[in-house]
C-alpha cells in the first residue's frame, strides 16, 4: 500500500490486482447507465490508486473502508460526464429519433444490434455523424442488453459472459495502469545521468563506487561526480519552478 | 493586492446547487477574461464539462484542470495548482481560478485538509491570483463548512460576499490542528559521513537492506539531500541520523547542531524569489515531514 502510494510499478500492480475483483463488484452497481464496464474499471483503478496515495494507516481505517469511496466515486463522476444531458439541436433530436428507429427496427428483424454500416444505410446518415450522435446518448451496446427469465429481468448478456471478459477488461486495465499511473523521477534524466545514479546508489543493481562508474564510462571519478551533481540538481530544478518573476509582481 | 499586502485572494464559494455553482463561478471567470486575466476551472471531469458548456466560446480561453487525483498530500496539492498557476502567468499577468476541492469522508483526516486551505494563503501568497474555492454544501459535512469560514478570509454564500469573522491566521490554525510528534523508539543510528554524498550512500544501503523499491528510494535520497543541505547551511550541521520503521513506514530522523526554527509553513511555501525551495521540494518526495525539538536538538523527521 505505501509502495503504491509513492508510484511503485509493482506495488501499484499488486494493489489493483488485489482490489479488481471488489472495483468489478462496484461497477456492476453502475451497470444500468449506459457506461462501458472498461471505463468503469479503469475509473475504478484511478479512484483506488488516489485512495492508496491519500491513505494513512495510522487512522485505523481498513483500507477498502476508506477506498471503496474513492472508487465508487471515480465511476460516479464518469458516469455522470457521460451521461450528463447534452443541450442538441431540433435537428440532432430528429436524427436520433430516426437512429433509436432503425436500430429497435433491426433488433426485431435480426435480434442482434445493428452495425454502424448498417445503421448508416437505413438511416441515410454517415457513419461519422452517426458516431457523434451516439457519442451524445451512448445507446448501450448489445452486452449490455437485459436478459429475461420468463418476464423478469436478471442479468446482461455481459454479466453471463462475465469470466472471459472480465478477465480481458482486467488485463487491459493493468497494462493501461503501466501507462498512466507510474511515477518514474529518473525519466526527467539522460542516459548517463541515469547510469551514474542507478549505480551509485544501487538502484535495481548493486552500489558502486564513483571510481568504478567512472571506470565503466571512461570517466574520472570526479567527473562521476559532477554528473551526479547535474542530475540532482535537474530533478530538483524539476521539483521547484517558480513563478515568473513579471507575473509575481505585477 | 489584498489588504494584508499579499498578493493572493483565496475565498470560497459554498452552493446549494449547480446552477448556484454556474451563476457565481461563470460570470466570475468572464469578469476576469474581460479584464485580461487568466482563466483556469478546477474540478471533476462532470464539472468541468458543466463549466466548459455553461462558459460557452469563452471556455477557448479557459485552462480546464481535472482534479479528481490531485487531492492525495497537502504538499503535493498544493504543487500540482503551482504547476497550472506558474504555467497560467506565463500568459497573463494575472489569473482567476475556481478550484473545487476535494475533502474525503473519513473525519480523521478533515484536519489535514482543513489545514491545506490555511497554508494556501501563505503558500501561494506571493501570486497574482485570486482563487475561489468551491464547496458543495449538500453532503458537505459542518466541520468542513466550519473549516471554509476559519481558511478564508471571505466566503461566497447565498447573494453575497463575506467577510469571515472567523478566518484564523493560518501559522495560528496550522498550530492547532497539527499533534504534536510522538518519540519513536524503534529507530537507530547510523553513520553520515561528512556530507551529503556520503548520506545518501549510507541511506541507500539501509534502503535496499529494507527492500524500498527504487522509486522510494531515489525520493528519499533527493528529499534527505536537501535536509542535510539546509542542515549544513542553516542548522550548524548534522549531529546525528536515525533510521527505522514506524506505522509501516521508513523513517529517517536527521538532527542538527543549531537552534531550529518554528514555522508550521516550512515546505510548503511554493518557490518565489527569496526563500529556499529544499523543504518545499523535500515535501513533495515524502509522506509527511515534521520538524520539531527533541531532547538531542533540532530535529527533521521524513517519513517515506
Amino acid at each position: 500500500m505505501i509502495a503504491a502510494e509513492s508510484g511503485d510499478s509493482d506495488a501499484c500492480r499488486k494493489l489493483v490486482e488485489a482490489f479488481l475483483p471488489a472495483i468489478g463488484d462496484l461497477a456492476r452497481s453502475f451497470k444500468n447507465s449506459k457506461v462501458e464496464r472498461l471505463e468503469l474499471l479503469q475509473e475504478g483503478v484511478a479512484g483506488l490508486l488516489v485512495a492508496a496515495r491519500r491513505y494513512d494507516a495510522t487512522l485505523n481505517t481498513p483500507f477498502w473502508a476508506y477506498a471503496s469511496f474513492w472508487v465508487r466515486k471515480a465511476m460516479q463522476e464518469l458516469v455522470a460526464e457521460l451521461t450528463r444531458p447534452v443541450a442538441l439541436s431540433d435537428r440532432a433530436v430528429r436524427e436520433l429519433a430516426q437512429i433509436r428507429r432503425a436500430r429497435s427496427e433491426h433488433l426485431q428483424m435480426h435480434g442482434v444490434e445493428p452495425t454502424t454500416d448498417e445503421l448508416s444505410r437505413s438511416t441515410g446518415l454517415k457513419p461519422a455523424q452517426l458516431e457523434r450522435l451516439q457519442a451524445t446518448e451512448r445507446i448501450p451496446r448489445s452486452t449490455q442488453e437485459q436478459l429475461t427469465d420468463g418476464d423478469e429481468a436478471t442479468a446482461t448478456i455481459g454479466d453471463r459472459i462475465v469470466d472471459p471478459a472480465a478477465e480481458q477488461a482486467f488485463q487491459q486495465v493493468l497494462d493501461a495502469l503501466e501507462i498512466r499511473e507510474v511515477r518514474d523521477l529518473t525519466e526527467q534524466l539522460d542516459e548517463r545521468e541515469r547510469i551514474v545514479i542507478r549505480a551509485h546508489y544501487g538502484l535495481g543493481q548493486d552500489a558502486q563506487t564513483l571510481s568504478e562508474i567512472g571506470g565503466e564510462l571512461g570517466l574520472t571519478a570526479e567527473r562521476a561526480r559532477q554528473i551526479e551533481a547535474g542530475a540532482l540538481s535537474k530533478l530538483r530544478a524539476a521539483l521547484s519552478q517558480s513563478a515568473p518573476v513579471g507575473g509575481a509582481t505585477t | 493586492m489584498s489588504s494584508d499586502g499579499t498578493a493572493l485572494r483565496h475565498n470560497a464559494l459554498v452552493y446549494e446547487s449547480a446552477d448556484e455553482y454556474l451563476a457565481r463561478a461563470v460570470p466570475f471567470l468572464k469578469a476576469g477574461i474581460e479584464a485580461g486575466e487568466g482563466a483556469v476551472v478546477a474540478h471533476t471531469k462532470p464539472g468541468l464539462a458543466m463549466m466548459r458548456e455553461a462558459l460557452g466560446p469563452e471556455a477557448a480561453r479557459v485552462t480546464f484542470v481535472d482534479v479528481s487525483g490531485a487531492y492525495t498530500r497537502p504538499a503535493r496539492t498544493l504543487a500540482a495548482y503551482h504547476e497550472v498557476y506558474v504555467e497560467q502567468l506565463r500568459k497573463t499577468p494575472t489569473l482567476r481560478a475556481v478550484a473545487d476541492v476535494q475533502f474525503g469522508p473519513d473525519p480523521n483526516e478533515w484536519d489535514l485538509w482543513t489545514g491545506y486551505e490555511a497554508v494556501f494563503n501563505r503558500s501561494f501568497g506571493h501570486l497574482p491570483a485570486w482563487v475561489l474555492c468551491s464547496y458543495d454544501a449538500n453532503g458537505t459535512p459542518g466541520p468542513i463548512i466550519e473549516g471554509v469560514w476559519q481558511t478564508h478570509p471571505e466566503v461566497v454564500a447565498g447573494d453575497s460576499w463575506n467577510s469571515s469573522d472567523l478566518y484564523e491566521d493560518p501559522d495560528q490554525l496550522l498550530r492547532r490542528i497539527t499533534p504534536a510528534p510522538d518519540p519513536l523508539t524503534g529507530l537507530r543510528a547510523i553513520p553520515f559521513g561528512r556530507g551529503a554524498e556520503d548520506l545518501r550512500e549510507q541511506l541507500a544501503r539501509e534502503l535496499a537492506a529494507d527492500k524500498l523499491s527504487e522509486a522510494q528510494t531515489l525520493d528519499l535520497l533527493l528529499a534527505v539531500t536537501e535536509i542535510a543541505n539546509n542542515t549544513m547551511q542553516h542548522g550548524g550541521g548534522i549531529q546525528e541520523v536515525r533510521v527505522g520503521r514506524a506505522g509501516g513506514r521508513f523513517v529517517c530522523e536527521i538532527v542538527d547542531r543549531g537552534d531550529g526554527f518554528d514555522d508550521p509553513a516550512a515546505g510548503y511555501l511554493a518557490p518565489r524569489a527569496g526563500i529556499g525551495t529544499g523543504l518545499w521540494v523535500a515535501r513533495q518526495l515524502t509522506w509527511r515531514i515534521e520538524f520539531f525539538h527533541s531532547p538531542t536538538g533540532f530535529t527533521t523527521r521524513i517519513w517515506l
